[in-house]
């Protein structure tokens, strides 16, 4: 017997009895893959099975997590066990040409679907019953089995019974598109806003420059003009997984410098760094304000360091004689900088006190950014997810107005995140649409609950709508059709209380996450290997068409089924719910699939569609001609257009509008980069929680540097005297994956500290310690690295909380601690955050990925 | 320590002390036959050695723990040439087998005295070896806690030591069994038993010496070494400082302060009995002493790199 | 003269994501706590005031991914009593499983911590070179896996004449302990071995 095969047995005999296994094996047509007590996912597969393993099918499979990346991975598939997965191989790599290489959690994917903590069957809580039960046990409660039936059946029953007691407007349904339609049709439902990731770039940054769309760079070869490129709170080795890194790597290469402003000495700093300045979070704008001030000051006619032809065209609000239409002329950028309209000049010396960066450094980078001729200043969306981060969003755009680096190669400000990290652009190759049209919800323009307010809201029976006193809001039930609320936003307590507070939680979910873990009721869904097809588009030269690698495992059953049989009990139509079948909605997007031409003039077909394809995927449809089949599309599962330097298909952001913005107008109220916006201000102000203010001021938010302080004045130290700083964390894509075995080895979740910290507290490397504030209190272990600026700690967003019995988060949700502090239309609180360390006396933590899974059901 | 770290002190200690014990019984036996005839030396002796016989095979059974798939252990002497591990294996296989045939003759008497002597050299010899291919097993270039001369000392001595503590409780008891059976050679046995425990005495208070160097050169080696993994090891030493008090006080009481007492106690006839205590107590604390010194081996050594 | 086959390593580029790890884990099934390949972290500086301002000094760190490195002289089959440890004509050394006694001496003696006990089937193992995509004419699943294209092989004597002969920078140990078959491209900050200044820093490290 080899090794292999040994181990396999070893661990079919102690994982599961005879009986289930079989059964397990019959779920998957033959043979299991399966996790197991050891924390091991592993195949049953005998020496037959491994030698026609080498020769399995790769099938196109979907990685469909929110980070970004969204890269092609495939999985082989031998007598329907999946052997491995592996990602973009189909061309050579070249940096102009590269592989759309998956990052880890891509690799990691066969420990996700197939892991023996996927909810298996439909089930409810033991003491669950109509209108609650014990509600405080939820969370904490046992679970029982039960039937399809019998689930469809409640969740019928007591949406309609809440809705006939309280209204539509007792029902919260923050996530999930399918079961939105069924609720949407039943009358509505109270929804969700917030911009959750983006912070204030969303729609902060929009009355600035007309942009909703997350481009304000230059295309990935472009950066290679750059002389200079400043990494403002940005580390795409972390956040922005996927080609990111290795695009910036090229810029590198061609000689750009590099300087990172980031309180952590980050990954991609380590390999990139010509400079670091270790900025304090949450104080971003006050760095650049004293820069602006450095700029002004020192500009002159043999000192140019500000671009006035750039500012004069292109720009509104930067001085008292560029002021909008009917903006009060005090009001301008430079006045506030200088001191005129408050009498307190923004001096590098002012700043240093509060970001921590010495003047001298604030001042010598504002000369070398203004006087390095083009560079690119590229932000990271952590700095503007903060308290009143709007005005992150104007001090960006007035300091990078001031350089006038834009519309020129080489040249950029803005955000550089998500799928357009290093790449900017419109989208050279776009999915169509699937041809659902969506269901209007009655209750869409309210109430609806912001992000940072609901469990808020829940609790107190209370929302805010705009200006005015608080609104009265009675939710009586929460249904999670999909993301993880629970988990990604602020208070993690207060969401707990909220989710004890209702009569009925719902969630539908392939794993116990927090939503899950509290409800009454969970539904077990497919994941994205078992559905017929996904698509995805990544970075603005990827889209992805995965399909069904494994039959549905268990009892697990696809949103929109579950949708339609919950209409269906609510006697609602339900061809409505579901008006095609998945194969149209395939075709549909396929074949309005588009790419750009090679010559860059227009988009065309990607996808050559006869008639017998069309035959072959029983729809209707019309054939087209494209530059790829649609069998080649199929089964390579991805299209990534061809570039190479100096093709036609670059971008340069804004360089028409540079050119001539009075033809090219920006979609901003002035068509010009507004440096003064009344419409952000306006839009602050009539969110209902804060006053705005139309140019960038600092304003401090109520967890942030300063609040580390007792006594300011005095600088004596708090209570809570640490930053933590909330970071992008590769064991994870936001809360997904965190249960995922192999990167919970990977990336033990620990806290980072700085050595003086640590030793301060007395703790060393590995100890476990508690994380707390007034919000609540988190038990890691540390690690103690001079990577980590004195005075903030880095804790990774998006671990499942998992409290003890005295109330300790000991898997360190960095929304345990988070405060719920919402500021206005999108712009949430994620980043400010105060809390104390101390040593932890209790037991110490065990590494994360020796804990038990949360596995309800062993037995099938 | 799991199970199979500590397979590796019962197996190293156990081992040591039967190559110890049976070199001892040797040097022994020869002197006590010069003095006072074979038979008596037999009769001082024979059941002492057949007790070493079980405590080796005990050692060699715990080795069988340590391995993750015991039942191809017996592969482990296909690379003599250049594993001290198949060597470490070899020896003690040899020694177990030559001593064992060693211990037949001698019980049945079969042969001559010459022969069963040339055989009983023999088999101290590979014992000799064995101890040898045993340090060698430790002395790996990646692991400079081990990788020292003074690890072929430490091992020497501790065979020694535990040879003679060993051997000196095991005289005691065939003492009082002779007596109890025979009380008439009581008298000749008795002087040979005490003749045996001043040497025994002498040689421990020695090893001792010998131990109360080696430790400290041991610590000095690794606080020495620039390496990280001799740091590393020097820190061990540090954490585990409590523990290497206890093992050098037992060690002291044992082989030290007890050993001037049964020498004075073996002078003159009559003390017998406070002797024979002393002797098991004697054994008893420094093979605790010696466990612990072996546990402090495994436990501070770090391997260079990673 | 016959390939010897090697790893290439670029710290210059590696940002430590560990997908090579987990690509690693999903091409041989490898139980939790055994890494055929992993990723550590070396890393130092200091902080020192400077007015009321903490100011960073020479704060370092950098990522090195660790694989077996098929040294020319591997210690493992030096010392491995069983001859299960051996290396092939081609330098790759590997393990059979049949003759593996799980005596784990081997794990005592590689400076690099490569071969690795599994504890459920009690025996030694370590990465393959992935040889059965090389006799496929594949690339090992690590090299293509690498989304900052750190990772590459081939034979030794290309790969040096290539890309330079550098084979030992902390945390690795001194060349000439095995004298491996690897060729790195040194991070900017890299130390060479036996000269840090810095710690590995790793919490899984520690914890295996």
């Amino acid at each position: 017997m080899s090794e292999e095969n040994s181990l396999l047995k070893a661990l079919g005999d102690t994982v599961m009895s005879r009986r289930s296994f079989l059964k397990w094996s019959t779920a998957l047509g033959g043979a299991a893959v399966l996790s197991s007590d050891l924390n091991l996912g592993l195949k049953k597969i005998d020496a037959a099975v491994a030698a026609a393993a080498a020769e399995g099918k790769w099938i196109p499979a979907a990685c469909w997590h929110n980070c970004g990346g969204r890269c092609p991975i495939r999985a082989n598939v031998a007598d329907g066990v999946v052997i491995r997965v592996k990602t973009d191989d189909t061309h050579p790599d070249s940096p102009d040409y590269p592989q759309q290489r998956a990052c880890l959690r891509g690799r990691s994917q066969r420990m996700q679907v197939l892991a023996a903590d996927r909810i298996k069957y439909p089930m409810k809580r033991k003491n669950w019953e109509p209108g609650g039960g014990k509600k405080e046990l939820r969370g904490k409660d046992e679970w029982v089995r039960i039937s399809w039936d019998e689930a469809l059946d409640i969740v019928a029953s007591e949406t309609k019974r809440i809705k006939d007691k309280y209204g539509n407007k007792a029902i919260y349904c923050p996530g999930g598109g399918e079961i939105q339609r069924t609720l949407s049709l039943a009358g509505g439902y109270v929804s969700n806003y917030g911009s959750t990731s983006r912070g204030a770039w969303r729609l902060g940054q929009e009355p600035l420059t007309g942009t909703t769309a997350q481009v304000e760079m230059n295309d990935r070869f472009d950066l290679q003009n750059s002389k200079l490129i400043v990494m403002w709170g940005n580390n795409p080795a972390w956040s922005s997984m996927g080609l990111a890194t290795y695009n910036f790597l090229q810029a590198k290469r061609a000689g750009a410098k590099f300087i990172f402003v980031d309180p952590f000495y980050s990954p991609t700093a380590s390999i990139m760094a010509d400079e670091w300045i270790p900025i304090r979070p949450a104080t971003d704008t006050t760095m650049l304000l004293a820069m602006a001030y450095v700029m002004i000051t020192e500009d002159s006619a043999t000192n140019k360091l500000i671009d006035w032809d750039f500012l004069n065209r292109c720009t509104v609000g930067f001085d008292k004689d560029h002021m909008p239409e009917g903006a009060n002329p005090k009001e301008n950028f430079k006045d506030y900088v200088l001191g005129v309209s408050d009498g307190k000049p923004k001096t590098p010396e002012w700043a240093a006190r509060i970001c921590g960066v010495p003047a001298e450094k604030i001042r010598s980078f504002a000369l070398e950014v203004a006087r390095t001729k083009p560079a690119a200043m590229l932000y990271g969306w952590n700095s503007a997810r903060l308290e009143k981060s709007q005005h992150m969003c104007f001090a960006v755009v007035s300091v990078g107005a001031m350089t006038g680096n834009m519309g020129i190669p080489g040249g950029a400000f803005g955000i550089s995140c998500h799928n357009a990290a290093s790449n900017g652009g419109p989208a050279l190759v776009s999915l169509g649409s699937s041809g659902v049209a969506s269901i209007a919800n009655p209750l869409a323009a309210d109430p609806r609950l912001c992000s940072s307010e609901h469990w808020e809201a829940i609790v107190s029976g209370k929302y805010t709508a705009g200006k005015g006193p608080k609104k009265d809001i009675n939710i009586q039930m929460i249904y999670h059709g999909g993301s993880s609320k629970l988990n990604q936003t602020n208070n993690v307590n207060k969401g707990i209380a909220a989710h004890r507070k209702v009569e009925f939680v719902v969630t539908h979910q392939y794993g116990l996450n927090s939503n899950a873990k509290y409800s009454d009721l969970v539904l077990p869904v497919t994941t994205q290997w078992e559905r017929y097809s996904n698509f995805q588009s990544g970075n603005r030269e990827l889209v992805v068409w995965a399909s069904r690698v494994i039959q549905p495992l268990f009892e697990a059953k696809d949103d929109i089924w579950i949708a339609a049989e919950v209409g269906k009990r609510l006697g609602l139509d339900v061809t409505k719910i579901v008006p095609m079948s998945e194969e149209q909605q395939a075709f549909n997007t396929v074949a309005g699939t588009k790419v750009i031409k090679t010559d860059g003039s227009a988009m065309e077909n990607l996808v050559t569609i006869t008639e017998a394809d069309i035959a072959e995927m029983k729809v209707t449809g019309k054939p087209q001609t494209g530059r790829i089949t649609l069998k080649e599309f199929r089964e390579q599962g991805f299209y990534a257009v061809p570039r190479k330097a100096g093709d036609k298909l670059g971008y340069i952001h804004n360089q028409k509008f540079r050119e001539d913005p009075v033809k090219n107008p920006l979609k901003t109220k002035s068509g010009k980069l507004q440096l003064h916006s009344q419409v952000l201000a306006d839009l602050v102000t009539n969110a209902g929680w804060n006053q705005g203010y139309p140019i960038a001021i600092y304003d401090p938010p109520t967890e942030g540097y300063e609040a580390t302080f007792a006594d300011w004045d005095k600088q004596v130290k708090g209570t809570y005297p640490l930053q933590l700083c909330n970071i992008h964390y590769p064991r994870r894509s936001h809360s997904v994956l965190d249960n995922v075995t192999w990167l919970r080895e990977a990336w033990p979740q620990e806290l980072m500290i700085n050595p003086l910290d640590a030793e301060s507290r007395g703790v060393k490397h590995g100890d476990t310690v508690r994380i707390f504030n007034k919000h609540g209190s988190v038990l890691r272990r540390i690690f103690v690295t001079p990577r980590a600026r004195p005075g903030v700690v880095f804790l990774g967003e998006g671990a499942w909380p998992e409290m003890d019995e005295a109330g300790n988060d000991i898997a360190g949700a960095t929304n345990t601690l988070s405060g719920d502090y919402p500021s206005g239309p999108d712009i949430e609180s994620w980043q400010g955050c105060v809390v104390q360390v101390e040593k932890w006396n209790g037991k110490p933590l065990e590494a994360d990925y020796k804990w038990s899974q949360r596995i309800v059901f062993k037995e099938a | 320590m799991n199970i199979r770290e500590w397979a590796l002190i019962a197996f190293t200690i156990l081992a040591q002390m039967s190559v110890g014990s049976f070199i001892v019984l040797g040097i022994v036996h020869f002197f006590a036959a010069r003095k006072a005839g074979s038979e008596e030396s037999d009769r001082l002796s024979d059941r002492a050695l057949l007790a070493i016989g079980p405590t080796l095979l005990l050692g060699l059974a715990a080795s069988l723990l340590h391995l993750g798939n015991p039942f191809n252990a017996y592969l482990a002497v296909s690379n003599l040439g250049s594993s001290w591990l198949s060597w470490e294996v070899l020896s003690g296989v040899l020694f177990a087998a030559v001593g064992g045939v060693f211990a037949l003759m001698q019980w049945r008497k079969f042969a001559s005295f010459a022969i069963r002597n040339i055989i009983a050299v023999v088999a101290a010899a590979v014992g000799l070896v064995l101890v040898y291919s045993m340090s060698n097993v430790y002395m790996l270039r990646t692991q400079p806690a081990w990788n020292t001369v003074l690890t072929p000392i430490s091992f020497y001595t501790t065979t020694l030591l535990l040879g003679v503590l060993a051997m000196g409780a095991a005289f005691v008891a065939n003492y009082a069994y002779v007596q109890l059976k025979n009380p008439g050679c009581a008298d000749v046995q008795c002087v040979l038993l005490r003749d045996a425990l001043r040497w025994f005495a002498i040689t421990s208070i020695v090893l001792l010496g010998v131990e109360l160097v080696v430790v400290p050169l041991q610590i000095a080696n690794v606080a020495a070494g620039t390496t990280y993994a001799a740091q590393a090891s020097a820190e061990l030493y540090g954490q585990n400082g409590l523990l290497l008090g206890v093992r050098l006080a037992l060690v002291f009481l044992g082989a030290g302060i007890l050993g001037v007492f049964i020498y004075q106690n073996a002078l003159s006839a009559g003390h017998e009995k406070v002797m024979g205590a002393l002797a098991y107590a004697a054994f008893a604390l420094v093979l605790v002493s010696e466990v612990l010194g072996r546990f402090l081996f495994y436990a501070t050594h770090a391997r260079i790199g990673l | 003269m016959a390939k010897r086959m090697a790893f290439y390593f670029d710290s210059s580029a590696c940002v430590g994501c560990k997908t090579c790890q987990v690509t690693c884990k999903d091409k041989n099934n490898l139980p939790l706590g055994v890494r055929w390949r992993r990723v550590l972290e070396y890393s130092g500086g200091s902080w020192v005031p400077q007015g009321d301002q903490m100011i960073p000094n020479n704060v370092f760190g950098y990522t090195v991914s660790l694989a077996c490195n098929h040294c020319e002289k591997p210690i493992c089959v030096e010392v491995c009593p069983t001859q299960a440890m051996h290396k092939r004509d081609d330098g790759v050394v590997l393990i059979d499983a049949e003759k593996c006694i799980g005596c784990r001496y081997c794990d005592w003696a590689c400076p690099y911590g490569a071969p690795q006990f599994n504890e459920i089937s009690g025996k030694m193992t370590k990465c393959n070179f992935c040889e059965d995509l090389l006799a496929k004419g594949e690339n090992p699943a690590c090299v293509d896996a690498c989304p900052v294209r750190a990772l590459n092989y081939g034979d030794i004597g290309e790969l040096r004449s290539k890309l330079g002969t550098v084979s030992a920078i902390e945390p690795l140990p001194e060349a000439d302990l095995t004298f491996p078959s690897l060729v790195i491209t040194p991070n900017r900050h890299a130390q060479f071995s036996g000269k840090g200044t810095g710690k590995i820093l790793d919490l899984t490290e520690e914890e295996v």
